[in-house]
């Protein structure tokens, strides 16, 4: 009884429902280990991918699966180590390989728990191996070491190799062998001007040889024309003759300039070509590579830890500066940092000057009834529209009726020609597109924050004489500036991690030219452009080797998620301190 | 006061240091006009998205239009069949003296037409042909002479461009040999032939002298001679009459030349395979059976040679084609569609054409034409003629119908109908397409000659919500409990502190998640599905268990964990957990998802192997329980920041009333500010629900895209969104596909503006009835 009465009262002294409180604290553990879980994957694995490691050697058992032709030795770093258990390998091998193994553990339950560790190695070399990476098991590996001569050279082919160079052959067949004294001296000068030639090319590809191309493109697409209205009308005027006969003697021009612009670009390139480098792989086997071909190493397991950082600054320079190769799996993402920056700022100039007048509109001079309201709810709710939705509209009547119709007006010969001009998909459009998707946004922003203004400030400016605008202008635009603002980043950060829309209207996974260049008009609206996303899922999914392609697009993720990052974060910031200025001015 | 003025009306003008610039007044009057204009004008703009898919898609709703284009005179021309080129543009008429008048209608008015002439196969001089058929299918005319014997003029249709005017259409001929078949003296009443490369057949059905109907069949083989084109030589006569009841009167032959299907005069229809060198009866229906007519009017094939239209004598339509059964583990016969309504002329079919471009076929009798949608079953147009037909023939390109009436008078009609394939039932019903053995939904964009586009928005609804239940499963409980812990239990220095980084996760772009999902996620829980079920299971319970440890531990134990901090104790808990559970994942596996090996009798425990052995579907790497995952992420922000703004919004009256009367925050929070909060509880859920249903690029990217409808939750899916951005960059501007992408978009918007509507109304609810309690 007594005992009874005791529980009783110590149960009625605790707050009812405790339990349940701490379930509740599930969730928001959960959320936020989503969250940290995500952003440190994206940290960790993006800046791996600039942080040179160490390079371990594995000399392997004779009889191991892993054995390459017969060699035992493998060079590469190890991307991860994955435990798994017996069970897992064992209906993998029958299942997979359709191969039967006798698996011995105790019983079903022992081979459950027993693991084995699997090391993914990114061995390099997709020439050689077939695939960047190779799986050894522990058991397998007899020895570990780190040699210090072995260098990871960056390749223009088939990504990174990690190799001992033997000697180096010059064009006029001398060599540097590793014996000599300044072997290393020699080598890192002949990358250096291979990397100077190299340049010089590009140059004069890009720059020189670009507008001539460009150039003929569209005298070409003239003199077709003339033909077509030869072929069709039978006879052509004699203006029409003269100016075919003028495009024929310019073409010719530009071609002999062509010429001699690229007959001095393959001289460049043969040197490049004729110094050659002699290597050895970890086994053994040796190899050779073009001078032309190597762009880039260093010795990962001689640095230092500032050396370590200085190589990881480098290669983050290349990656954001250069220039995509190999169907965009290794080289750098700068054309789709611009790409992603220019359609922005489109999107931007197009979408703040509509929705601010809007937002002007329905705070300012709308009747305010059930008819705004009604509007209110539906611009809302536009937010919360598919962005596909958007893209299936930009692509309907921005690029093909706006731009159908452009075309029609101003380019009808390259239109007749079947090479639209503004009738297929293209960075103004893209821009556009995004533009009425964030509508909504800035709308609901700026109309947030003009509400904010006290009712008093625009009694006080009327009462003063002001007229309507000016007390617009001059007292309701400057006091929601930051809502204007807040609503316009929040606007590019959701422009520039937007994927799908674009997909319709313009991006491309490799864009011969930037959308803003040298050549005349400067500013190519019409250009179809890369962007950050699209490379994300590019790189993942259409390209031959996507596990050697992780890496690259964990990096490219990091910067994406760093740029919108930053963009939100200013935003919040933004918006916080407008809230507390509010507050604090109850008028 | 001195200067009072007695008249207000006639106030002095003001001095001009007060009066308004006329360039502010201007301007001021410029801005309101401007900003009206433009607010109004980007409204409009927005509600034009609607509108302007709502117009892409009309001509996927509409019917064909036929219009009049011109009579022409055959003059005394005896016609017993006609066809046409694929352009539309050159007739053919056959006539019984073995000869192919053709009628160039193209630029009738140009000297260069080429207006009626004749062509001569080449057959035999002074031979009648009392039986002639044309095939616009194969562009193939057969004679049959009185005495027997048949022969096939093929006829080989170029277009050229002579001078670069118009197109031109020149036909060639080539002709076979007389072949005999059947009887020396019987009367053709049908004769079809089919040359599937080496198998040639040729079948036919007379009347004997005693007016007995006999069907006879005739194999061809094809010799090489040394020199020269190939020949087809006659190989063997088989009479099939015998094989079924009745007298046969209709027959056609399949396109591989493997079935003979007959009709009777007792409305049977048999089909015959011809098997071994023979022929065998391998099936007998009655289409007809039970219907006010049981006899077989008309018979026809549809574009493709595999499915029959039939009609009876009161204009009842039917679709028998032939696919293969399951069952019997052959290729049969069988009814796939009544048309519905019958013919109005409450007649079988007196006419029939078909193009071979659709699934479209023109049938009719007397002076009324239509022209039907076999898939769908639509009657794409449908009228009454000014004249009787005689002849009908709908153009190759579905772009003419000619008909021959009885003055002999030629009618040129055009049709337009650029979507014939389209409609409700194309979208959203069970259709039984050519060759599938049952009425399904699918979709198979990329139709041609042998495959119909199979449209149906169905399974890629299906996907789309079938991506959202699992997202939903997985990103409900964890939002709602956050948003839940967050607004009542958590410090308010926190919170500050972990609204913004849901703000920030809610930007992440999906792009990111579905590379993550697919590459990242799919590969690492493949094999270790068994781990993720230990964890959903184990993490509830295991927190339960540690706060009903905690709850009821002494004071002096409690006190050290501050109100509002729970979460930090336990996270590293939770941490320990999960791990613990993913490290037993392989354990788990192993004693509930054992497998035996028959072959070896070896016990291995795998659940891809249990899951397939029991529920018979496949466990795939790229599923919609990763999706789910991953959608998760993509959706628990949206909920949480609604859910956590409408509770936190609860008048704090609430809670200071329940508190004072002596309820622990627990019960405040469940019984005073949840049932207050509800309404934005479920606004949130709605809203990440439509969020969830537009998402594109996690499902494009994690879900296969296979546009099948199971719930098998390790299988994949093609939803809406993702379904457009596939197929719309591919698609040709104004064509079926483009439409059809258009009409998912639209679906997608409507669904997800409708709910958000509603989940905005009940919002703005909630914010009116907490302003009335403050």
């Amino acid at each position: 009884m007594e005992n009874n009465a005791s529980n009783k009262t110590r149960k009625s002294l605790a707050p009812k429902g405790e339990v349940w409180v701490w379930f509740t604290s599930l969730g928001l553990v959960l959320g936020l280990a989503m969250v940290l879980f995500l952003f440190g994957l994206i940290l960790l694995r993006g800046f791996n991918f600039f942080w040179p490691v160490p390079v371990v050697q594995l000399e392997l058992k004779e009889d191991s699966e892993a054995v390459f032709r017969g060699n035992t030795s493998f060079a590469g770093v190890i991307a991860s180590t994955q435990e798994r258990s017996l069970q897992e390998i064992a209906v993998e091998e029958e299942i997979l390989l359709e191969e039967e193994e006798e698996v011995e553990a105790d019983g079903i339950l022992g081979q459950a728990l027993q693991t084995i560790s699997e090391y993914r190695v990114f061995v390099g070399s997709r020439d050689r191996y077939g695939q960047s990476f190779r799986y050894f098991r522990h058991n397998d590996i007899l020895e570990r070491s780190f040699p210090e001569d072995i260098i990871r050279a960056e390749r223009r082919v088939e990504g990174d190799a990690f190799f001992f160079p033997q000697r180096i052959q010059f064009q006029d067949g001398s060599e540097v062998t590793r014996e000599d004294a300044n072997f290393e001296d020699e080598l890192d000068r002949v990358v250096k001007e291979g990397r100077a030639r190299r340049s010089q090319i590009n140059r004069i590809d890009r720059r020189e040889i670009g507008p001539i191309n460009l150039e003929i493109r569209e005298l070409t697409m003239d003199l077709r024309f003339l033909n077509r209205i030869e072929r069709t009308e039978g006879d052509l005027s004699e203006a029409q003759e003269a100016q075919r006969e003028r495009l024929t003697e310019r073409i010719a021009q530009l071609n002999e300039q062509f010429e001699l612009l690229r007959d001095k670009a393959d001289e460049l390139r043969e040197t490049n070509q004729s110094i050659r480098v002699f290597y050895e792989y970890a086994d053994g086997t040796s190899g050779q590579i073009a001078i032309g071909d190597l762009f880039r190493f260093y010795y990962p397991n001689r640095l230092g830890f500032f050396q370590r950082i200085q190589v990881a600054g480098i290669q983050f320079w290349e990656f954001v500066s250069g220039y995509p190769r190999e169907a965009n799996m290794s080289g750098g993402i700068f054309p789709a940092i611009f790409g992603t920056f220019v359609m922005t700022l489109i999107m931007s100039i197009a979408v703040t000057p509509f929705g601010v007048i809007t937002a002007i509109y329905l705070r300012e001079y709308a009747v305010q009834g059930p008819l705004v309201r009604a509007v209110r709810i539906a611009i809302n709710n536009l937010a919360g529209v598919p962005s596909i939705v958007f893209g299936v509209f930009g692509l309907g009547f921005f690029v093909y009726i706006m731009g159908g119709t452009i075309d029609s007006l101003f380019f009808s010969q390259a239109q007749e020609l079947g090479t639209p001009t503004f009738g297929t998909g293209g960075i103004l459009w893209a821009g556009l597109t995004l533009a009425l998707l964030n509508l909504p946004v800035v709308i609901v922003a700026t109309e947030e924050s003009i509400s904010a203004v006290p009712r008093g400030v625009r009694e006080g400016s009327l009462a003063c004489g002001a007229s309507k605008w000016q007390t617009i202008q001059r007292l309701v635009i400057p006091a929601s500036l930051p809502g204007i603002l807040t609503g316009m980043i929040l606007a590019m950060a959701r422009g520039a991690g937007e994927v799908a829309p674009l997909m319709l209207v313009g991006v491309v996974a490799l864009a011969p030219n930037l959308p803003v260049d040298g050549t005349f008009p400067f500013v190519h609206l019409e250009r179809k452009f890369m962007h950050l996303g699209f490379h994300i899922y590019d790189v993942g999914f259409q390209s031959p080797d996507s596990e050697a392609a992780i890496p690259t697009v964990f990096a490219t993720t990091l910067i994406l998620i760093a740029l919108i990052v930053v963009l939100n974060l200013s935003a919040i910031l933004l918006r916080n301190h407008i809230r507390k200025k509010h507050k604090g001015s109850a008028f | 006061m001195s200067h009072t003025n007695p008249e207000p009306n006639k106030a002095k003008p003001l001095p001009s240091r007060f009066q308004v610039g006329k360039s502010t007044l201007y301007f001021d009057n410029f801005m309101n006009y401007a900003i009206k204009i433009g607010g109004i004008g980007v409204i409009a703009a927005i509600c034009g998205i609607f509108i302007f898919l709502t117009y892409q898609i009309m001509p996927l709703f509409r019917g064909a239009t036929v219009e009049f284009e011109q009579t022409l005179d055959l003059g005394n021309l005896e016609i017993s069949a006609m066809g046409i080129d694929p352009w539309s543009q050159l007739p053919l008429f056959v006539s019984p003296d073995g000869t192919l008048n053709f009628y160039d209608i193209q630029d009738l008015d140009k000297e260069y037409n080429r207006g009626f002439f004749q062509m001569d196969p080449g057959l035999p001089d002074g031979v009648e042909f009392p039986f002639t058929r044309y095939s616009n299918h194969e562009d193939s005319a057969i004679f049959g002479t009185a005495d027997g014997r048949f022969a096939v003029v093929q006829v080989e249709f170029e277009s050229t461009h002579p001078d670069y005017r118009s197109r031109e259409v020149v036909a060639n001929l080539t002709t076979t040999p007389l072949f005999r078949i059947g009887l020396d003296d019987g009367e053709f009443e049908q004769i079809d032939y089919v040359d599937a490369g080496r198998n040639k057949l040729a079948v036919a059905i007379q009347r004997d002298q005693e007016g007995q109907r006999r069907i006879f069949a005739v194999t061809f083989s094809q010799n090489q001679p040394l020199i020269g084109d190939p020949v087809t030589v006659r190989d063997r006569e088989f009479e099939l009459s015998d094989l079924f009841e009745g007298e046969a009167r209709f027959m056609r032959l399949t396109g591989d030349s493997d079935f003979v299907i007959v009709g009777t005069d007792i409305g049977e229809l048999h089909l015959l395979a011809r098997e071994r060198g023979g022929f065998t009866n391998r099936q007998t229906i009655q289409p007809f059976a039970g219907r006010q007519s049981e006899t077989i009017r008309s018979m026809n094939f549809l574009s493709g040679r595999l499915s029959l239209i039939l009609t009876n004598e009161v204009g009842e339509m039917m679709m028998y084609s032939i696919f293969h059964s399951e069952e019997s583990d052959e290729r049969i016969l069988g009814r796939t569609k009544e048309f519905q309504p019958a013919l109005p002329t409450g007649q079988g079919a007196e006419f029939y054409s078909h193009t071979p471009r659709n699934k479209a076929f023109l049938v009719g009798g007397g002076n009324y034409a239509q022209i039907r949608y076999a898939t769908t079953e639509a009657i794409r147009w449908g009228g009454d003629l000014d004249f009787t037909v005689e002849h009908a023939l709908l153009g190759r390109r579905y772009d003419r119908i000619m008909f021959v009436d009885t003055e002999n008078q030629l009618q040129i009609f055009t049709v337009r109908d650029p979507h014939p394939e389209t409609g409700w039932k194309a979208y959203f019903g069970k259709i039984h397409y050519e060759g599938r053995t049952e009425p399904e939904y699918m979709w198979q964009s990329d139709g041609d000659d042998d495959f119909e586009p199979k449209l149906s928005m169905v399974p890629l609804i299906w996907g789309t919500l079938k991506g959202t239940v699992f997202a939903m499963l997985i990103a409900v409980p964890i939002a709602l409990l956050a948003a839940f812990y967050t607004s009542q239990f958590l410090k308010p220095e926190i919170r500050r502190l972990i609204k913004p980084v849901m703000e920030i996760m809610e930007s992440v772009p999906t792009v990111v998640l579905g590379f993550l999902a697919a590459l990242w996620l799919a590969p690492l829980i493949s094999a270790r599905i068994p781990s993720v079920f230990l964890i959903i299971l184990s993490l509830p319970i295991a927190v339960i268990a540690f706060g009903a440890i905690l709850a009821n531990l002494p004071i002096q134990f409690r006190k050290w964990v501050k109100p509002g901090y729970e979460f930090l104790y336990f996270a590293p808990f939770m941490m320990l957990t999960a791990y613990f559970a993913w490290q037993m994942g392989p354990l788990f596996e192993a004693i509930f998802f054992r497998v035996e090996n028959p072959e070896t009798g070896e016990v291995v425990g795998s659940f891809a192997v249990w899951w397939t052995e029991t529920t018979d579907y496949p466990v795939r790497l790229r599923n919609a329980f990763v999706v789910g995952i991953f959608m998760g992420f993509a959706i628990i922000p949206t909920i949480f920041t609604i859910a956590e703004d409408s509770m936190t919004n609860v008048p704090q009256s609430f809670r200071s009333g329940a508190l004072a009367l002596g309820a622990s925050r627990w019960q405040t929070a469940i019984s005073v500010i949840l049932p207050t909060a509800a309404a934005g509880i479920f606004s949130a859920v709605m809203i990440g629900f439509g969020r969830a249903v537009g998402e594109t690029m996690i499902l494009l990217m994690a879900t296969g895209n296979t546009p099948i409808m199971t719930a098998n939750p390790f299988d994949g899916m093609r939803t809406l969104a993702a379904n457009i951005a596939v197929e719309l960059p591919e698609a040709a501007q104004g064509g079926t596909l483009y439409r059809s992408l258009f009409l998912g978009a639209l679906l997608l918007f409507a669904f997800t503006f409708f709910i958000n509507t509603v989940a905005e109304v009940m919002r703005q609810k909630l914010r009116d009835r907490y302003k009335a309690v403050e």
